[in-house]
């Protein structure tokens, strides 16, 4: 029926503009939809998290006067800069100049990799104290905070994690020359992403800390 | 020589597909498509042999052959999760992968490679479920409620919740996809309001896929830090809290109550209105219904839990509850017209179609009583409830899994089934499918509870009865598996449209060739719009196109391809 063998592993090569500016739409679309679903699973830890401090407030009095500020303070900090630095990055590719894109690319990712760092320092630190995930080996006084901290924000850290893997596959394609001002659905896409994670870590930040 | 995508003139027999390809990865919509049905139903004949398992225990009151009651409960266990999830899900995400590309006239999904990965999660997750098995299987019931789930079943529960939770992340990436290419992908002239119904449903069913699942992938990974890593969310007896499970499990499955019969509904809809060669009644009611249901879908869960629930929150979810039964009553009393004075063909789709209509009103009536606070409050946990969501998982999602699988195997293997041996699969299925579930009622009501080996002996008359059309229903099960691969072999050529249908899928060779069309197909102003001067030249042309004088003038070159029938859209 077929004179042509079509070669599955081989997307076809887009040439037509209008084709791939739907495809370009198509990939944010995807996102978007793709953040949706992790504002339901990160719901699921907020509200866990949310119904812990309604109960149980003496538990989270304790867990902050352990907590400090100071070092979470500093790392929001950073994060909110690496959103920044993402929007830098677009601006530059944006007006064509890929080593301005690089240069802010790179920023996000330290700053990235920093906050991931700095929040495992915290990790220690509190274990310190006795507050740990495992709720056998968690000072009583803490009650179950230690579990309802690590979940939400490990999982955070994970996002962030992959963030700054995601952040790095996308310098090699800047590098090899892969965007340009008429084509960084990829730089954009991925911005997406790292405004979301950091959004997150926002209401993580004053939910857990602040209140 | 042929161009690979005219609409076949005549009708010729499709190539024999070539297991190989469908055995590797592949980015084609066609193949993926088939590869999620085929996974399914071999996960379908373990779920089934499960349930047989089942039958046999309970023939007799007492606990006799699987042993003990831990064993027992691994058997309805696995029955219920590769029933869910490795059979009714995936089953409709095959239908979905194949069918909706072709009815919006597209080359194949918006992220090809998206589409393949999202289907090779689904094998492992369901081999990882199944070794669950042997490290000391789950035992909780598909629920899987906390602290049984957490502190007495064996490893096997942690497996089980990691394997669901690959199959949600597969889940979640073809819904992300499904949207994607129902929002951007159709042709020219082809608004939201002319897209076919089955296209609808999958948009639905995504929707629900997107927004719930992660619910339950948030439940699951709290429920596998409980097993592994000492927290304690769901353990009261450590600070944790048991419904906070419940709620959030209930959350993602009423849901999904709707993700497994929303595109069973879909395929109501094609099948109704083609073999019937009528519009569908109230179409842009039955499209939104699909929406109504996907969204209301999210205020209902907590009727699962008015036992366990502060009395004063029951009102409100019953009163919802009642509320959801509306875009369903639209969609029946639609079919129902649109049935109505149509020239309706009895085919084996048709009939299954009708099997749905009159099963899922029994089951859509019963959920409408456990609905009812007092009611539920008496029958929570019995038979009864076995009962009804069979009646809409089964009677519901099955029989249009198998209205499907009649309506468009032609299209996808280019070969119709055995009609005869339809008809008898669907009047054994119809009558055991009957008395298997509906004595189910009877015992629920006189007290008989669900989810226990033993039983008290007044209850074992009804039990046998229901075990032995358990055994007929599982054995009608092979009646189509045999017809399906039959039709591969010796089916008779099927052409482009057998059914003479309006939609797109049905104006592309049968198999669809690689890349589906030729151009851009044109779609219909209406695509059941059956009697308007368009459908009628259309299907006219077609006619002619299929008599046995068209199939020798083309003989084996194929013709010019302005031979092919050229919708009229619009007037």
């Amino acid at each position: 029926m077929s004179e042509i063998t079509v070669h599955e592993s081989k997307a076809p090569v887009i040439h037509d503009p209008q084709e791939e500016a739907r495809r370009n739409d198509n990939h944010k679309f995807a996102m978007w939809l793709y953040l949706a679903s992790e504002v339901i699973l990160f719901a699921v830890f907020i509200g866990g998290y949310a119904l812990f401090r309604l109960n149980e407030p003496e538990a989270v009095h304790n867990a902050h006067d352990g907590l400090g500020i100071g070092l979470v303070s500093i790392n929001t900090f950073m994060l909110l800069t690496s959103s920044w630095c993402m929007v830098m990055g677009l601006r530059e590719i944006q007006r064509d100049n890929v080593r301005g894109m690089l240069r802010w690319l790179g920023a996000t990712a330290a700053l990235g990799t920093l906050f991931v760092g700095l929040q495992w320092v915290e990790y220690r630190e509190l274990s310190h104290l006795g507050i740990t995930l495992d709720i056998a080996s968690s000072v009583e006084a803490y009650g179950g905070f230690g579990m309802r901290f690590y979940a939400p924000t490990f999982f955070h850290g994970v996002h962030v994690v992959i963030g700054v893997i995601w952040c790095l596959l996308v310098m090699r394609r800047g590098a090899r020359g892969e965007f340009s001002s008429k084509r960084y659905t990829g730089v954009e896409t991925f911005g997406l992403y790292w405004h979301f994670v950091d959004v997150v870590w926002i209401i993580l930040f004053t939910l857990i800390y602040l209140i | 020589m042929a161009s690979i995508s005219v609409p076949m003139p005549g009708v010729q027999p499709a190539p024999r597909p070539k297991l190989a390809e469908y055995l590797r990865w592949s980015v084609d919509h066609k193949i993926i498509g088939v590869q999620y049905m085929a996974t399914a139903f071999f996960f379908f004949i373990i779920g089934g042999a499960l349930a047989m398992l089942v039958r046999w225990e309970l023939l007799t009151p007492a606990l006799d052959a699987s042993g003990t009651g831990s064993a027992y409960n691994s058997l309805f266990t696995m029955h219920a999760t590769i029933m869910i999830f490795m059979w009714i899900i995936p089953m409709f995400a095959g239908f979905g992968n194949y069918i909706v590309p072709l009815q919006l006239g597209a080359k194949d999904m918006a992220f090809p490679w998206l589409n393949a990965f999202a289907f090779w999660l689904l094998p492992p997750a369901g081999v990882l479920f199944l070794l669950g098995y042997f490290v000391g299987p789950a035992e909780t019931g598909w629920t899987a409620y906390p602290p049984l789930s957490v502190l007495f079943s064996g490893d096997g529960q942690t497996l089980w919740a990691i394997s669901i939770h690959i199959a949600g992340v597969s889940s979640i990436l073809g819904a992300i996809n499904f949207i994607v290419t129902i929002k951007n992908m159709r042709p020219e002239g082809m608004g939201w309001f002319q897209m076919p119904l089955f296209a609808w449903a999958v948009l639905a069913t995504a929707i629900i896929q997107i927004l719930a699942t992660p619910f339950l992938a948030g439940g699951l990974t709290l429920l596998i830090l409980d097993r592994v890593a000492g927290t304690a969310f769901f353990d009261p007896s450590r600070g944790g809290d048991v419904l906070v499970w419940q709620n959030v499990f209930w959350f993602y499955s009423h849901p999904a109550v709707y993700l497994m019969v929303v595109p069973g509904m879909g395929i109501l809809s094609e099948v109704l209105s083609i073999h019937s060669r009528k519009p569908v009644f109230g179409y842009k009611m039955v499209a939104l219904s699909s929406i109504a249901l996907a969204l209301i879908g999210f205020t209902v869960w907590a009727h699962h839990m008015f036992t366990s629930l502060t009395p004063q929150l029951r009102v409100p979810f019953m009163i919802t509850s009642f509320i959801i039964a509306v875009p369903t009553g639209i969609k029946i009393f639609s079919w129902i017209a649109t049935l109505w004075g149509g020239k309706i063909r009895f085919t084996a789709a048709m009939l299954f179609s009708i099997g749905f209509l009159s099963q899922f009103v029994i089951g859509g009536i019963t959920g409408m009583m456990l609905g009812a606070i007092p009611v539920d409050i008496h029958l929570h946990d019995t038979y009864f409830v076995v009962s009804h969501f069979h009646f809409v998982l089964f009677g519901g999602s099955v029989f249009a899994i198998y209205a499907g699988i009649y309506h468009w195997w032609p299209k996808i293997t280019g070969r119709m089934m055995n009609e005869f041996w339809g008809r008898v699969h669907f009047a054994i299925t119809y009558v055991a499918f009957f008395f298997t579930f509906f004595p189910m009622h009877l015992a629920g009501m006189q007290g008989m509870p669900r989810r226990v080996a033993e039983y008290a002996p007044e209850f074992q008359t009804l039990n046998v009865i229901i075990s032995i059309s358990a055994f007929v229903l599982g054995i009608s099960t092979f009646i189509i598996l045999a017809n399906m691969i039959w039709a591969i072999y010796r089916g008779k050529v099927a052409g482009p449209n057998p059914w003479r249908a309006l939609t797109l899928e049905w104006q592309t060779s049968s198999p669809p060739p690689a890349y589906n069309f030729k151009g851009t197909p044109i779609p219909f102003d209406d695509p059941y719009g059956y009697g308007t001067e368009a459908a009628n030249a259309y299907l006219a042309a077609m006619e002619e196109l299929m008599t046995p004088a068209a199939q020798l003038k083309s003989g084996r070159s194929a013709g010019p391809a302005s031979a092919s029938p050229e919708p009229v859209a619009g007037d």
